[in-house]
């Protein structure tokens, strides 16, 4: 069991370098200062097609939905990968019907969900509700 | 068919108890042991009732059809090796290398559908998961596999004679 015990704790430190490693190369990179954003939301049942700017020294999405929460009317869900949008503009997306919030950064669409999405000065997110 | 029912849904109920801890999970584990235990005929059921039960528990999507090929996969990879490996760690290592490229095989697979760009950003995206996946199973396997195929050798020889195989024995080139 000794033995078994050390490869273990070997392929542990092993998992841990790789995954700094990860982080260092690939982990999202945040622009420090205060930036202006710009934010859309789109739910196309509702006719809601509203867009907000901010001056935030937010680093990453997330932050900045937090803090504007009630006026974006956002509702967040913490899962085991990490945060998702379930409503804007408190409308919450009707999971039995499909519905989810598709995000774009600058109208591509976004490759991570929202605590890995880093703000850049006039950039835009864009929330639309749409079915899978 | 009671032998392959259960079994399967002792993966699927293995799986969902530790669904709460990303990417780890008991499936890998239970398929190499159900390989080295019962033999590669009733394997390939099991995996074919476990990946149509998902498809029962989350719904169609292409992820389930990527089900049908990796879990019956490491049943072949398992059953081919079977023969030369001699120790748990060589099972251990079949089952950390699986976890690693899972992430990889998925991202080939949607990007069939989805296209190139997709996949690569779905395989680097995952990466982190695909090390946790790898190192738990590693660890899994290591740990719990000469029990697991212990015991499920001794019910197997209980057990009325099969129709499918008889399986390839506990490891019979193994140290139990």
């Amino acid at each position: 069991m000794g033995k078994k015990l050390g490869v273990i704790l070997f392929v542990l430190v092993i998992a841990a370098v790789l995954i700094t490693g990860y982080q260092a190369i690939w982990g999202p990179e945040a622009t420090p200062g205060t930036k202006e954003v710009s934010i859309e939301v789109v739910i196309p049942k509702e006719d809601v097609n509203e867009s907000w700017s901010f001056q935030t020294d937010a680093d990453f999405l997330k932050d900045l939905l937090m803090e504007e929460e009630e006026t974006l009317g956002v509702m967040l869900e913490t899962t085991d990968f990490g945060s998702m949008v379930v409503g804007m503009n408190n409308y919450r997306a009707n999971e039995s019907q499909n519905e989810f919030f598709h995000i774009s950064v600058n109208g591509a669409e976004a490759e991570t969900g929202v605590d890995e999405i880093p703000l850049t000065d006039d950039a835009t997110y864009a929330f639309e509700l749409r079915e899978w | 068919m009671v032998i392959i029912a259960l079994l399967s849904a002792c993966v699927t109920a293995g799986k969902m108890a530790l669904s709460f801890i990303p990417n780890v999970h008991i499936v890998a584990l239970l398929f190499i042991v159900y390989t080295v235990a019962l033999g590669t005929k009733r394997s390939l059921l099991i995996a074919l009732v476990f990946a149509t039960t998902e498809v029962l528990l989350y719904g169609f999507a292409t992820w389930v059809l990527g089900y049908y090929v990796i879990w019956p996969s490491l049943v072949l990879v398992t059953a081919a090796l079977d023969k030369v490996i001699e120790t748990e760690y060589g099972y251990a290592i079949i089952s950390g290398i699986f976890g690693l490229t899972f992430g990889l095989f998925f991202a080939v697979f949607e990007s069939l559908f989805y296209g190139v760009a997709y996949g690569v950003t779905y395989w680097i995206r995952g990466i982190p998961f695909d090390i946790v996946h790898g190192v738990s199973n590693f660890v899994m396997v290591l740990v719990l596999f000469k029990p697991l195929v212990q015991v499920l050798s001794k019910l197997d020889d209980r057990a009325p004679s099969n129709e499918l195989d008889a399986g390839n024995g506990p490891a019979e080139n193994m140290r139990l």
